[in-house]
């Protein structure tokens, strides 16, 4: 998969030919540092832009043909989504943010599903509570909660724990590590702290565009 | 469900309310004006039918046969005839002579008069004409006969003391109940008729829409000094409460076929009152259309609210978005939130509407003393502007809405 944003003189190569497959249930580290192409990559993985070549594979499914609303279909069900900020609806209660994804495909969600994932990540006292009157950790344990609702194939998250101080994030990688244990839940997380999340599947670096297998940049492109 | 800013949120109703109260008071105040020019032209001088003489002066055929034929139909509640004429007024005040000059002078029948026209009720002093030889004096007159008159008095149609200031101003002394007029009247062939009549009662309206300028006496008293036995100017038709305008014409219809040689002529009063109101009606356009404009503007001001709702809530479309909403759903809530600042609007607007419309009802709202408005509450207007207003407010929100779907979810969750 290649990403070339612009044209010309602006003309920048984000993701220069990223070739690599993910098994399900893996927990996976993508590092690199700023402006190295991580998020782009998350991004096309996640179907919110269209790489300018190559294709996503999920569950062995080319999702280049989609149409827009397939698209978003698809991100509803296969997909779950945590991001860095502002990750929740301010106005509506967590309860009401964890039963949105469900909302969207049905018109008439039951709650059950919701209030078992939010007790899973420890918030069943917070059901509730606005979205905008907890605290960061409780915010992004609700996103991961929302991520998770809709059972998909795999949860991306970008810097999840960006936002945090270090003892919250620590108990947000916890929490992911012990969902993707527990659920057999895959997991595609971004960060540029690669200490705070210990010991993963398997770490991917991006550097300049292109992408490596492990930790250490060893030169040794990530083989299929 | 995506949006929260109640601030702008209550913005936007309350330019649709805004533009909806405008309306609704426009059309209160100049409907009313309007309808209350029709209600004192139909009640002091043309009925609901007015009948009279295409080419002369007077109706040749006896009143007492037109207004048999009239008061058969069951619709109708009472006819009565009248005659006009002009007279040189005299007035003589504690053995001294006051003013002389011209009056237009209207003939009554005192009893179908008082079941047919209201201006008897207009006598605020004393009493309508009962007797051969009385008169009521219209305020005006009053107050010219007592050399009272001024300039910008026939405007003010009242005795404002700020407008006097005229020298000789302190002897003026309005006629009164009980006074004596003297009326000069020129018969058809040309020979001047005198005649005194006690003054009965002083009649005046607001508006100056009665007969304020003119003096009222028995038909029998000027058709005498005319020598026009019998004659009449017009013959006013009062039809009951309940007759549409359609069975009006109906009657009217039936009345000049039942005459067809009397070269007689019969209006309604839509029709009578046509070509005063004329230019009365292209005003209300116009001030409508200004209504109009106004909403216009709460529509514009919707689609800025709207647009601004839009782009404050980038990161929550984003989101939704990543989260497997279609470009659908963000339209629909969009205009779904169209549909509630038209539906809330309207509904505040219609309500402050209707408040202010009863309130001119049970107040009998009149201006500077002129005419008491007719107030009426036109359902189908009010429902009208309440609909346009949603409307307009949904059309507004379709182009925010639109915008909204175009925000792409990556670029949303750039904003932090
Ligand atoms: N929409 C865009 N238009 C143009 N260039 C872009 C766009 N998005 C990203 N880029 C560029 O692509 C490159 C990769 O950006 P990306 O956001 O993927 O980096 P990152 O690894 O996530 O960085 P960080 O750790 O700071 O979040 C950068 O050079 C960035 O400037
Ligand atoms: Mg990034």
């Amino acid at each position: 998969m290649t990403k070339i944003y612009g044209e010309a003189e602006t003309k920048v190569t984000a993701l220069d030919n990223v070739s690599f497959s993910i098994k399900k249930g893996e927990f996976v580290l993508i590092v690199g540092s700023s402006g190295s192409g991580k998020s782009t990559l998350l991004n096309m993985i996640g179907l919110l832009d269209k790489p300018t070549q190559g294709k996503v594979l999920v569950d062995g499914f080319d999702t280049s043909n989609l149409t827009d609303n397939e698209i978003s279909a698809f991100r509803n069900e296969k997909l779950g989504f945590v991001f860095q900020f502002s990750n929740l609806l301010a106005d509506l209660t967590v309860l009401e943010n964890v039963l949105l994804p469900s909302q969207i495909q049905l018109d008439s969600p039951t709650d059950d599903k919701a209030k078992e994932v939010l007790e899973k990540v420890g918030l069943s006292d917070q059901l509730f509570k606005r979205a905008n009157k907890i605290s960061g950790g409780q915010a992004q344990r609700a996103a991961i909660a929302r991520g998770l609702v809709n059972n998909p194939t795999v949860v991306l998250a970008d810097e999840p724990t960006g936002n945090l101080d270090s003892v919250t994030a620590k108990n947000i990688v916890e929490l992911m590590k012990r969902m993707a244990r527990d659920l057999g839940q895959t997991f595609i997380v971004v960060t540029h702290d690669r200490s705070q999340f210990g010991e993963v599947d398997r770490i991917i670096t991006i550097k300049d565009g292109r992408a490596f297998e492990g930790e250490y940049q060893t030169e040794m492109e990530v083989v299929v | 469900m995506l949006v929260n800013k109640k601030g702008s949120l209550i913005g936007a109703v309350l330019a649709v309310s805004i533009g909806i109260l405008v309306i609704n008071v426009n059309s209160v105040i100049f409907q009313g004006i309007y309808d209350a020019i029709i209600r004192d032209m139909s009640d002091y001088r043309f009925g609901d039918i007015y009948v009279y003489d295409e080419e002369r002066s007077t109706i040749q055929k006896s009143d007492i046969v037109l207004i048999n034929w009239f008061e058969r139909i069951p619709n109708v509640e009472a006819a009565t005839p009248r005659l006009e004429g002009s007279a040189t007024a005299e007035t003589r005040i504690a053995g001294q002579e006051h003013e002389k000059f011209n009056v237009p002078v209207l003939g009554v029948d005192p009893i179908s008069d008082i079941r047919t026209s209201t201006i008897h009720e207009t006598v605020g002093e004393g009493q309508y004409v009962y007797a051969r030889n009385s008169i009521v004096v219209g305020e005006s007159v009053a107050s010219d006969l007592g050399g009272c008159s001024q300039t910008g008095f026939f405007m003010s149609g009242g005795t404002d003391p700020t407008v006097t200031g005229d020298s000789g101003q302190d002897e003026c002394q309005p006629v009164r109940v009980g006074d004596n007029v003297k009326l000069i009247i020129t018969d058809q062939w040309g020979i001047d008729q005198k005649k005194r009549f006690i003054v009965t009662g002083i009649s005046g309206t607001a508006g100056g829409q009665g007969f304020d300028r003119s003096v009222i006496i028995h038909i029998d008293t000027l058709r005498d000094m005319l020598d026009r036995s019998g004659e009449s100017r017009s013959i006013m038709v009062r039809l009951q409460e309940s007759v549409t305008p359609y069975e009006a014409t109906q009657i009217k219809n039936q009345f000049l076929q039942a005459f067809p040689n009397d070269n007689l002529k019969a209006e309604t009063i839509e029709e009578s009152a046509e070509s005063t109101l004329s230019g009365f009606r292209s005003g209300i356009a116009m001030i409508n259309l200004i209504g109009y404009f106004g909403m216009m503007s709460s529509a514009f001001a919707i689609l800025t609210i709207q647009m601004m709702l839009v782009n404050s809530k980038t990161k929550e479309i984003g989101i939704m978005r990543a989260i497997g909403a279609r470009r659908k759903d963000i339209l629909i809530i969009f205009i779904m939130q169209g549909m509630i600042i038209g539906t809330v609007g309207a509904g505040v607007g219609s309500a402050m509407g209707l408040g202010y419309t009863t309130y001119a009802k049970v107040t009998k709202m009149e201006f500077q003393g002129s005419l008491a408005l007719e107030v009426n509450y036109n359902w189908q207007k009010i429902g009208e502007t309440a609909f346009l207003a949603f409307i307009l407010a949904v059309i507004a929100s379709i182009y925010p809405s639109y915008r909204a779907t175009k925000k792409q979810p990556v670029e949303a969750m750039r904003t932090v």
